[in-house]
């Protein structure tokens, strides 16, 4: 796949933004859009250059805000890296464009607690039935108690 | 002096027949293809009369391997409670004797003693077939 | 008809790891199914934050048993890039040997799970009796048979010496015989491919739909196989063939797994013909400079991706890993509509999953 044509179709369909294309080891390339963008990048992928096959969506909780990378590749890899701020941390789904996304944003929204709009089915996937501890990824978050009184083993030292 | 005879054959039966319920209750899979491996040409535990069996109302010995997650620590209890008496537990591996590498998970209770009564722990990350063997004949021993 | 609703799992006889399936039955054919997945989730995304790069290591290998050496080998590879080091030679050829015995046993345990899934005990106990002798290989390198920690970040902590290729090649020589034997059997035995043809089938289409990768795809016509289209360790240097099957069901997954375990000892005469000298590691550093990496691997069911950063401390900051099962997962719901009951133990063993390395 070709990475200037990728990032010149990004470029005439957002003409408002300064993309650019980073590169990370080991064959990775890079280009960083705002939220709101992901979906018409994604389908700009999926569409006019025949990418179909997402990696995996990572995310993480950076101290000021959370990251998430659509990992793709056809040949080598690329990513669309994004950020979402903690109080809205919404973002539309691209299940309707990719299918193999599913369970990856399930993941996503149960670690991090972040909202895919328009995904069908946002349950749970890894953690256990009546999980009350929050989004194991976050910061701020702490092992919850074990209903029965069984103590759970302390955590390896910080 | 009837009763006395049949008690000694049920439990000669019982001692040359113990059918094994194997659960994994969070294991990375190691110890659990060793345990299949058991029952494999090589070390063929089944001159031992042990087989594997499929119900838990069949079964005489529990063995899990696995440290004992959130979700699971239901059906393992669930399991333990339908086989019938007399039962003995195993803990297969260093994960279901202590959570093993794993302690301190946010989904992990750690070793199945947590849970229910153990009567036999038999360590190694994984476990290995010959140790196990020896495991099985040591809790056959105490049978007795 | 009545609907019936099957619960599988997490305690079967088919399945080795706790999954739970509701099977929705009408009659003798399957019409919905739900998964319930997360009995094997130990939170390892989270534990690697709070352990250094060396101690993660150790507990990268445990996410699976089966393919513990590749989730090793992609992890060190991560952050052998994130610290710029440049691996020996003689450690690279070392890794990519283990990783193809791995993908040999890793296959010949699954055709034994598949045949004793089907009631054909006498392939199971042939397959894992023959897979003993790729464990003894890798015993005598390493001196583990399933969890190996061969892989240090920097190279490995093995070496082998003349005598040891000699007594490789010749166990090499025995498994292709028996590889070979394997074969002969699946082609020409009507009970094994009666239960295994059209069943579990999946178009191209779907595969990439799903974005499914390993076997499961190559069995479906698409040829996608990263250690020929991104080589990773010493893949560019090795010559070897990509296995693909137009058909798309049981059949042509075993076909796909069997003839690739043919290649991989093909690859491990190479590997051990070519091997050069020189150290097999070199020292890495204990604190990571600041970055990120993402890394991939072919590992026995497909492609392996981890993701890397590091904020210049000893620990990660973030360790983010997905295995190749999880998408096979989301194409198991289409393979699993309108089968028979009696087929759905082939269809879930056809597979090949591995829930530990899903759930991590």
């Amino acid at each position: 796949m070709n990475n200037d044509a990728i990032l010149q179709s990004f470029r005439d369909a957002f003409p408002d933004l300064d993309l650019e294309i980073t590169s990370l080891p080991v064959d990775e390339h890079v280009i960083a859009l705002p939220a709101d963008r992901v979906h018409a990048a994604v389908a700009i992928l999926v569409e006019q250059f025949g990418i179909y096959h997402l990696s995996t969506i990572t995310g993480q909780d950076r101290d000021e805000n959370l990251e998430l990378f659509y990992h793709f590749w056809q040949g080598h890899g690329l990513t669309l890296r994004t950020s979402l701020p903690y109080d809205a941390p919404v973002i539309p789904t691209v299940t309707d464009l990719i299918p193999g996304a599913t369970f990856y944003e399930r993941e996503v929204c149960e670690m991090l607690d972040v909202t895919f709009e328009g995904h069908a089915n946002l349950e749970p996937l890894f953690l256990p039935d009546n999980w009350e501890g929050g989004a194991p990824l976050r910061k701020d978050f702490v092992v919850p108690p074990v209903e029965g009184g069984l103590d759970v083993d302390k955590e390896a030292a910080a | 002096m009837f009763e006395q005879m049949t008690h000694r054959a049920i439990r000669w039966a019982r001692r040359k027949s113990p059918w094994i319920l194997h659960f994994n209750s969070g294991s990375c899979n190691g110890c659990d293809i060793e345990l299949v491996d058991l029952l494999t040409p090589r070390y063929d535990v089944e001159r031992l009369g042990i087989i594997n069996e499929a119900s838990p109302r069949h079964a005489d010995i529990l063995l899990c391997t696995g440290p004992v997650t959130r979700q699971s620590r239901d059906r393992l209890v669930r399991i333990y409670e339908q086989m019938p008496a007399p039962k003995w537990v195993v803990s297969l591996g260093s994960c279901s004797c202590s959570g093993g590498v794993f302690q301190g998970g946010h989904n992990v209770l750690g070793g199945i003693d947590k849970v229910l009564p153990v009567d036999l722990y038999i360590p190694g990350c994984p476990c290995r077939p010959e140790a196990m063997i020896d495991g099985l004949v040591q809790l056959l021993e105490m049978i007795k | 008809m009545t609907k019936v609703t099957i619960p599988i799992g997490p305690q079967h006889p088919l399945l080795k790891e706790p999954l739970s399936f509701l099977v929705t039955v009408e009659g003798e054919r399957v019409v919905d199914s739900k998964m319930r997945l997360g009995y094997v989730h130990r939170g390892i995304e989270r534990l690697c934050q709070q352990r250094t790069y060396v101690q993660n290591v150790h507990l990268m290998e445990r996410v699976c048993g089966i393919c513990s050496h590749v989730h090793t080998t992609t992890y060190c590879q991560g952050v052998e890039a994130l610290l710029g080091l440049e691996v020996p030679e003689r450690g690279l050829y070392l890794r990519t040997l283990l990783c193809e015995l791995e993908r040999i046993h890793s296959h010949l345990l699954w055709l034994g799970v598949l045949a004793k899934n089907m009631g054909f005990d006498t392939i199971f106990m042939y397959a894992w009796r023959y897979r003993e002798i790729a464990l003894d290989i890798m015993e005598s390198l390493s001196g583990g048979r399933v969890s190996h920690a061969v892989n240090i970040i920097g190279g490995v902590r093995i070496d082998m010496d003349a005598a040891q290729v000699e007594a490789v090649l010749g166990q090499l020589d025995e498994l292709d015989t028996h590889i070979t034997t394997l074969l002969g059997v699946i082609e020409h035995e009507k009970t094994f491919r009666v239960r295994t043809q059209n069943v579990g089938l999946l178009s191209p289409e779907q595969v990439r739909r799903y974005c499914v990768v390993g076997p499961v795809a190559r069995a479906s016509d698409v040829d996608v196989d990263l250690r020929r289209d991104a080589p990773y360790s010493i893949y560019d240097r090795l010559d070897f063939k990509v296995i693909t099957h137009a058909d798309g069901d049981v059949w042509a997954r075993t076909v796909v797994r069997l003839l690739e375990c043919v290649e991989s000892t093909k690859l491990c005469r190479q590997i051990l013909a070519s091997l050069p000298d020189g150290p097999t590691s070199t020292r890495a550093p204990r604190k990571v400079p600041a970055g990120e990496v993402v890394s991939r691997s072919e590992a026995p069911r497909g492609e392996v991706i981890y993701y890397i950063r590091s904020n210049g401390k000893d620990k990660p900051a973030r360790v983010k890993v997905r295995t190749p099962t999880l998408p096979s997962l989301l194409a198991l719901y289409d393979q699993l509509r309108d089968v028979n009951v009696a087929d759905i133990s082939v269809v879930l063993s056809g597979v090949d999953l591995c829930i530990a390395c899903a759930d991590r």
